[in-house]
């Protein structure tokens, strides 16, 4: 008879591992996944991930949720401050752009770039930076000196990061990583409700008749919120999804409008057209409500369809069920991502989505609203902490002399009154010797910002750049000093997620060697600049960027709890927050409603570069790489980039699937492997943008929007020819 | 709202109409053994570990079954423990003699059940000699043990009635049954997305984290 056992493994194979399960978030997307981790004590690395009951994933996780934690644990994390040799002088990139034949590929070639920098002590690396971030500010003034933040930092980095920028260096030259997803958006919600942060929570979709998904994936770069989005679409809502890349959830789509790069103005001012011809409008809405509607009006009259397909390719049929579709819905729903946003006028098309959601009265009730699907777990929170080149934390303007005149009483400093220069004109200035001095606290505008060979050349030309950060990212190999840092599981910190849901992270590993916590070294740098700046604890200085930002005035760490809270939250005591926001009316008072026309992309193809590229991301990894190629499980599932082309044009190419291919822009040229795609309209290619072997922002225009200074990443004009074998 | 009134383990009782017996039981405190029920998914039934006695000619699955007015229900006469049992014995006849999640996380629903109820030795023949249900380990995250799969759909609906992923379904007939990724190919060339769904609510050691292989977490206290 067969015997059970309970406890039948075999104990001789299996590795006893003693855990402990922390209560915590994931450090990837903007959707706040609650999650636990369990930890393996004594190797100081996590081994397991559960979700948790979170406002926002309700227990479910994605591939990088689940899987993707190891980066933490990688050999390669930076454990002691490291000093430039003096040998590595002039400064340039240290690791091959390129893959080598036989060379696996990878982000930074850590043994080629690690022998050209020494071991340094803390005190000694921390007192180079502070006196070569003086000595320039005393030769070069505050504004020859710049910062770059981070949006996966916690809110406390970002405002203690911005207070160091502002208070010590003394110049608005900070900014961050929103400049290059969401800054058009923002703009365009700043100008028309005085605010920028969602109005409703991704669950809302529930409620919703419609949802209108445009340029944006959800199900590779929001995977959780995008299983609630099916939910709704499974119980009835119906889907429109416009983009020029099919994305997946366009399965569960009831309409789905592929549109040719770059032309979203027209198809809104289009679909605003026949909603105002047909009178799908709510009056009362537009009334109470708003402002600027006739000249909207106006700007559409000559829109119709016919001549909106003439330029984005949906036919005219589709655009106006889809405007029928929208203005009959008795609530509808509005996302949006880099589709919209990335684009050198991305400003325009967010204000085009404002307009069709404000005309139609979909703002304020419940299955009703504007979200832009943020990125990065805590974009919204550095963004509301001031981590932006015109504004203190709470969108109040640096060049507002009443604010200024209360930063300066809080900060016990005089502040400077000019608007920062943002990132991408950091970098050119950097280029033009007018920034000589950086601190970069976890971004890689090396593989992330627009044209890389001109980053390079910004970068390489800097007299002293101090990075900090987990790993020696590309950008670190043109740094003089380097940092080494906590990652996300090892601090403590508050991050807002895309629905504005502030919850708290908690330290689940201990730093690797000498790592030491950000906000600790920021603090440090500031006194050793002679700044005062001391907290006792993270909740501390929580409560001083909470004193300062309305909307997070009623917040601490204690009332924040293992749930955290929506803002607006009058008291945490009793209430969850505010889901859905601006019921009644928005902070500027009336929306204003601001008319827009088609203006084509800044690059348009020719008989050299006749394909339109488009950057953006997979399912399994993120950002520049520095994280999920250090995961062993997400470096498995996608090892590889590789070029998405139409068949038809491949054919023309003659290129085949699998095929490597070499792409081509006016700025550049990357090797990579040809995948054919439908996904892809004829006449576009898709690289995403993780991988520095064939590093797509070598091929971006760095040409920006004229209000929101985003670039242009899901535009410029490119070729693809059959690459020749290696010899 | 409509409610109605009944009797759990001698407690009374107003749920909203509609409620199951097993959310009604477990609002006042009773959990209902079940393997393939999950509050976060609709009920199948299929398990029939929560099958209680309402005074009908057999006993009803409780996360499927609405309460009724003036209804009675047992959650552990001696009966319905037998019936559990058996269905355990049953269960475990042909389960592997390690199963991947006991022996890495420790909280396999299936032994778990079974050691509550004092089982110790399966008086069924195993069906698995001879006809053994085959591994499929294509999947860069997850293994797959057909052995241990009791068939109780949780995977199948938290890939497509959570996740929406739709990647997970049943293929096959009588004993050749079990679960399949997309038209039967292996998981690793399927259009799964790996988000880690069906391992996360799968009661036994069908479905595991293949990270975990070759490791036993204990908590802090239990080292």
């Amino acid at each position: 008879m067969k015997q059970l056992d309970a406890q039948a493994s075999d104990e001789t194979s299996r590795q006893r591992v003693a855990t402990r399960a922390v209560d915590t978030l994931c450090p990837y997307c903007g959707v706040g996944c609650a999650v636990t981790y369990v930890a393996d004590v004594d190797h100081n690395r996590i081994v397991h991930a559960i979700g948790r009951d979170g406002a926002a994933n309700a227990g479910r996780l994605c591939v990088k949720g689940r899987y993707g934690h190891d980066y933490a644990s990688h050999p390669q994390r930076l454990t002691r401050p490291l000093i430039r040799l003096q040998n590595a002088y002039p400064k340039g990139q240290l690791s091959p752009m390129e893959q080598r034949p036989g060379k696996p590929g990878g982000p930074v070639e850590h043994d080629a770039v690690l022998p050209h920098f020494r071991e340094a002590s803390w005190d000694e690396a921390l007192q180079v930076v502070a006196d070569r971030l003086l000595g320039i500010r005393e030769s070069h003034g505050s504004d020859a000196l710049a910062g770059f933040g981070s949006a996966k930092g916690s809110n406390e980095e970002a405002y203690l990061f911005q207070k160091l920028v502002r208070a010590v260096l003394g110049t608005n030259n900070v900014d961050h990583c929103t400049r290059l997803c969401h800054a058009s958006s923002v703009a365009a919600l700043l100008e028309s409700m005085g605010s920028a942060a969602v109005t409703n929570v991704v669950r809302d979709v529930a409620r919703a008749d419609v949802a209108i998904l445009t340029g944006c994936n959800p199900t590779e770069n929001h995977p959780v919120a995008a299983t609630f989005i099916k939910d709704a679409a499974a119980a009835g809502t119906r889907l429109i999804v416009i983009n020029s890349r099919r994305p997946q959830i366009a399965d569960y789509a009831a309409l789905y409008l592929p549109i040719r790069p770059g032309t979203d103005v027209a198809l809104y001012n289009a679909m605003l057209h026949v909603i105002i011809r047909d009178d799908l409008l709510d009056h009362a809405f537009i009334r109470e409500r708003t402002e600027g509607f006739e000249a909207v009006a106006e700007a559409v009259r000559e829109v119709t369809p016919a001549a909106a397909e003439r330029i984005c390719g949906v036919p005219a049929a589709d655009i106006e069920q889809a405007a029928r579709m929208l203005g009959e819905a008795n609530a509808a729903m509005f996302f949006w991502g880099m589709g919209i946003s990335q684009h050198t006028r991305g400003t325009d098309n967010a204000r085009c989505l404002i307009s069709l959601a404000m005309v139609t009265g979909n703002v304020g009730r419940p299955g009703t609203g504007l979200h832009p699907l943020r990125g990065q777990n805590n974009v919204q929170g550095a963004s509301d902490a001031g981590l932006i080149p015109m504004v203190y934390p709470d969108y109040q303007r640096v060049d507002d002399p009443a604010v200024q005149e209360r930063f300066e009483r809080d900060w016990g400093v005089p502040l400077s009154p000019r608007p920062g220069l943002t990132v991408t004109e950091i970098i050119s200035a950097a280029r033009d010797g007018d920034v000589r001095g950086m601190y970069i606290l976890g971004e890689n505008p090396f593989i992330s910002d627009p044209d890389v060979n001109k980053v390079r050349e910004g970068l390489a030309n800097l007299d002293f750049l101090v990075v900090q950060d987990i790993f020696l990212t590309e950008t670190a190999e043109f740094a003089d000093v380097i940092l080494p840092a906590s990652s996300f599981m090892e601090k403590a910190g508050s991050y807002t997620n895309t629905d504005r849901r502030v919850q708290l992270g908690a330290p689940v590993l201990q730093p690797p060697g000498e790592a030491r916590q950000d906000w600790e070294l920021i603090c440090e740098i500031a006194q050793r600049m002679g700044y005062p700046m001391a907290y006792d604890s993270v909740a501390d200085v929580f409560d001083e960027f909470a004193a300062c930002t309305e909307s997070y005035a009623s917040l601490s760490h204690a009332a924040l709890g293992l749930r955290g809270r929506w803002y607006p939250c009058s008291n945490p005591e009793t209430s969850d927050g505010e889901p859905i926001v601006f019921g009644d009316a928005f902070p500027r008072g009336p929306a204003m409603l601001v008319a827009t026309r088609f203006t084509p992309a800044d690059e348009q193809p020719d008989g050299d570069f006749p394909l339109v590229l488009s950057t953006g991301r997979v399912l399994e990894h993120w950002h520049t790489g520095t994280m999920t190629r250090r995961s062993a499980a997400l470096d498995t599932l996608a090892p590889d980039a590789s070029v998405e082309l139409n068949p038809t044009d491949a054919r023309k190419l003659g290129i085949s699937d699998g095929q490597q291919v070499r792409v081509t822009s006016r700025r550049g040229t990357i090797t990579l492997m040809a995948e054919l795609s439908e996904a892809v309209l004829p006449g576009t290619v898709f690289i995403p943008m993780h991988f520095r072997e064939a590093c797509a922002n070598l091929l971006t225009n760095p040409a920006v929007d004229p209000w929101g200074k985003i670039p242009g990443f899901k535009f410029c004009a490119v070729r693809v020819e059959a690459a020749r074998e290696a010899a | 709202m409509d409610t109605v009134t009944l009797q759990i383990d001698g407690h009374t009782l107003t749920v909203p109409a509609g409620t199951t017996i097993w959310d009604a039981a477990a609002s006042i405190g009773i959990t209902i053994p079940a393997l393939c029920h999950d509050p976060r998914m609709a009920p199948v039934g299929v398990c029939r570990l929560c099958a209680v006695d309402i005074g009908a000619r057999t006993l009803v699955a409780a996360c499927v079954r609405a309460c009724e007015d003036d209804m009675e229900v047992h959650t552990s006469t001696e009966q319905v423990v037998d019936d559990r049992r058996t269905l355990l014995e049953l269960l475990l006849a042909d389960y592997p003699e390690d199963s991947r999640r006991e022996a890495a996380t420790g909280d396999d629903e299936l032994l778990a059940l079974a050691r509550a109820h004092g089982i110790e030795a399966i008086p069924y023949p195993d069906g698995a000699i001879g006809q053994p249900r085959g591994e499929d380990h294509s999947s860069a995250v997850i293994a797959v043990d057909h052995q241990a799969c009791i068939l109780c759909d949780r995977c199948i609906r938290g890939c497509n009635a959570l996740q929406h992923n739709d990647v997970l379904t049943r293929t096959g007939k009588g004993h050749t049954t079990r679960i399949a990724f997309d038209l039967d190919t292996p998981m690793g060339e399927s259009t799964c997305v790996a988000c880690g769904e069906c391992a996360a609510v799968c009661p036994t050691g069908a479905l595991t984290n293949r990270a975990l292989a070759g490791l036993q977490l204990m908590t802090e206290e239990q080292s």
